[in-house]
């Protein structure tokens, strides 16, 4: 059953909209029109078993894969897979999404400090000192203030994940996206980042967060997005879809996660 | 201790040589490393005829013997019009060699870097040069340098070689002199010694400088 | 003039061939001695892999050329340069073999030690055979360095392929393409490999490209 988010809440905007995405590599379908709607204040989790596309849609959102067909419009900004768009285009849309990987993906070469303040000053603009504060601002708040010097590889894999959100952060998205971050640190060290995910929601930041997080996406979800074979078999109010699942896939899914 | 009296007698005359190694090597790299970068990106360029021309120079650079290049432009060249001197001609050659085979490495180093880190870049919004210049130039030289540096120490092994195109270094020294005194054993000992004593503590310096950067990435 | 550059070729492959096995004896002692856990047979192996290629390749020839006398006879040009070749390139393979030795995982030393082989067992069966598939690769490309390094053998009078393009480029006055046609050889030999590695690599960088 497909209950859509813009039903569930009327009168708010639509912050990422995605219509007829597709995308195969070689004969291999990985998704198959997709349309997705996440709207401003919202978080919207996507679960499914692994190979079932949510990680594909993500990085289709800011065209680190480029998709063969379908529109991806995020705060206004607004690409066509099948018509030319200028890099200047492609530029603008990333910048409105920050992105969190599941390996982090932070640059190891750079302190902690640099990682934070690089993208600031080549993206934004802003000078040296300015984007520093920044910087030391959002470490501080990832309870990091003092591995500004540090490199990252020194740095526990929880620490190295607030700090690659604290990286996306700094460049005021709109929107951002996690793509399984929490699927390669242990439990205990997994709940600091969901932690801080988590008061990002609630001062209301739009996020789309594919997890295998059950509790998260239960909890903090306002629209539980459920993926199979490419695509979306179920979504909408996340305790409904966890309580009485509609679609068998979904059950099977469910009942194979759950009972670990 | 007659190898001693010797060795004092000689040295003087193989440490003169010993700087026209290091100053070919020098030359050599000064001239091949810039050569190296343009010819590592000109491997992997889309378009073709840029990427065919590099190709084949890098691996005509690489599959010739060094040499058979110091032959070439020191007797070739002349057959054909163009002299240069001994000097110029094995710069000209070790050059070569060097450019191809550091092009190698820095190709090698370039495509080391890990695309998570290139994805990184790009979900930030970088742009396609900056992602270049901030995150995958400086990784990839980092990640070739000591290959870079383990090929300095080989240059300089090389150019050893050149004695045969009338280079005046050490080992065309060790030979003169080793012809005019007949204490071969003597004077090739203590040449290889002079090679050793800068070859060895170089390469360990290369390993010591892999590890050192391992520990960042 | 092609004649005159193929003449060279049975004796640039004979120093090869000869130097590459006399290589791979040597490597095995040194091999041995850089994995072992004693310090004297370890620190013996480190000096002379050191030592082996510290020493440009032509100052050996000519130390093992000129330089040693066995009783009244000193050594043939074809002696002194395989020997020379085969000790450098002896040290060389055994750093080669020592990388692809540590490349095997230290489960594997556990996996069969618990399943009771000795060691000369563990290794004949369990940790040769993968290290020999790690160290192949690099095994080639150092065999195909040494058929360019043989060239080095002309400068003790190896009437090898380098010598025989000299030779001739002075008697005809025809030097640059006489060392066009060595140097093309010499290529063609060493292009089939270099290619296939810039293949293997590029299905990476075009992923890291985009």
């Amino acid at each position: 059953m497909i209950e859509l988010p813009e039903e569930r809440f009327p009168g708010r905007d639509a912050k990422v909209t995605v219509r007829h995405l597709a995308k195969s590599f070689g004969d291999n379908v990985v998704l198959e029109d997709i349309d997705m709607t996440v709207l401003e204040g919202t978080v919207t989790a996507m679960i499914g078993p692994s190979g079932a596309g949510k990680s594909t849609v993500l990085r289709c959102l800011n065209l680190l894969e480029r998709p063969d067909s379908g529109t991806i419009d995020i705060s206004g900004h607004r690409i066509d897979a099948e018509s030319r768009f200028t890099n200047r285009q492609l530029y603008a849309l990333r910048r409105e999404a920050g992105m969190v990987f599941q390996h982090f993906n932070l640059f190891p070469h750079m302190s902690v400090m640099r990682n934070v303040t690089l993208p600031q000053q080549r993206i934004l603009g802003r000078s040296k000192a300015e984007a520093e504060q920044k910087s030391h601002e959002l470490l501080t708040r990832m309870g990091l203030g003092d591995k500004g010097s540090q490199y990252p590889n020194r740095c526990s894999g929880g620490q190295q994940q607030r700090i690659a959100i604290a990286r996306a952060l700094a460049l005021e998205p709109t929107v951002m996206l996690f793509d399984e971050p929490t699927s390669s640190l242990d439990p205990e060290v997994g709940v600091e980042v969901l932690e801080v995910m988590h008061e990002l929601a609630n001062e209301g930041m739009t996020m789309i967060v594919v997890t295998h997080e059950m509790g998260f996406a239960r909890t903090v979800s306002d629209d539980l997005v459920v993926m199979a074979d490419g695509r979306i078999i179920e979504q909408g109010e996340p305790k409904r879809i966890m309580e009485d699942p509609s679609h068998p896939r979904t059950q099977d899914f469910l009942r194979a996660v759950l009972q670990r | 201790m007659t190898f001693f009296t010797d060795a004092v007698q000689f040295l003087p005359a193989l440490l003169g040589g010993l700087r026209v190694s290091l100053a070919l090597t020098g030359l050599s790299l000064l001239f091949g490393l810039p050569l190296a970068t343009l010819l590592s990106f000109g491997t992997r360029s889309a378009n073709k005829p840029v990427r065919w021309v590099s190709i084949a120079f890098v691996e005509v650079g690489r599959g010739a013997p060094a040499l058979v290049m110091l032959q070439f432009m020191y007797f070739g060249l002349p057959t054909a019009g163009l002299t240069l001197s001994a000097l110029a001609s094995a710069t000209l050659a070790l050059t070569w060699t060097t450019a191809a085979y550091c092009a190698e490495y820095l190709r090698g180093g370039l495509s080391a870097v890990p695309r998570g880190e290139v994805e990184g870049s790009m979900a930030l919004g970088m742009t396609r040069w900056d992602t270049l210049r901030y995150i995958v130039i400086p990784q990839g030289w980092r990640i070739a340098l000591p290959s870079l540096m383990g090929f300095a120490v080989i240059l300089f092994q090389m150019t050893s070689l050149a004695y045969t195109v009338a280079v005046p270094e050490l080992m065309s020294q060790a030979y003169t002199n080793a012809t005019m005194s007949f204490k071969y054993m003597t004077l090739f000992v203590l040449a290889g010694s002079i090679y050793a004593s800068i070859s060895i503590p170089a390469t360990w310096l290369s390993v010591l400088v892999e590890k050192r950067l391992a520990r960042h990435l | 003039m092609l004649q005159a550059v193929l003449s060279g070729i049975p004796l640039t492959l004979g120093v090869t061939f000869v130097a590459l096995v006399i290589g791979t004896a040597v490597s095995m002692p040194l091999l041995a001695g850089t994995l072992s856990k004693h310090r004297i047979p370890w620190l013996i192996s480190r000096g002379v892999i050191d030592l082996l290629r510290g020493v440009p390749i032509v100052v050996w020839l000519f130390i093992f050329y000129y330089g040693v006398t066995i009783g009244p006879t000193k050594l043939s040009p074809f002696g002194a340069a395989v020997l020379g070749l085969g000790l450098v390139s002896g040290a060389y393979l055994a750093e080669i073999f020592r990388g692809a030795v540590s490349s095997v995982a230290a489960g594997q030393y556990e996996a069969g030690r618990a399943l009771g082989f000795t060691n000369v067992d563990l290794w004949r069966a369990v940790i040769a055979p993968q290290a020999w598939r790690v160290a192949i690769p690099g095994y080639t490309t150092y065999g195909i360095g040494l058929l360019k390094d043989s060239s080095i053998a002309s400068t003790i009078g190896v009437a090898e392929m380098v010598f025989a393009s000299g030779n001739y480029a002075r008697t005809s006055g025809e030097g640059i393409t006489v060392f066009m046609v060595a140097a093309a050889v010499y290529i063609l030999v060493s292009v089939p490999v270099g290619l296939l590695s810039r293949m293997a690599d590029e299905r990476l960088s075009r992923t890291v490209a985009q």
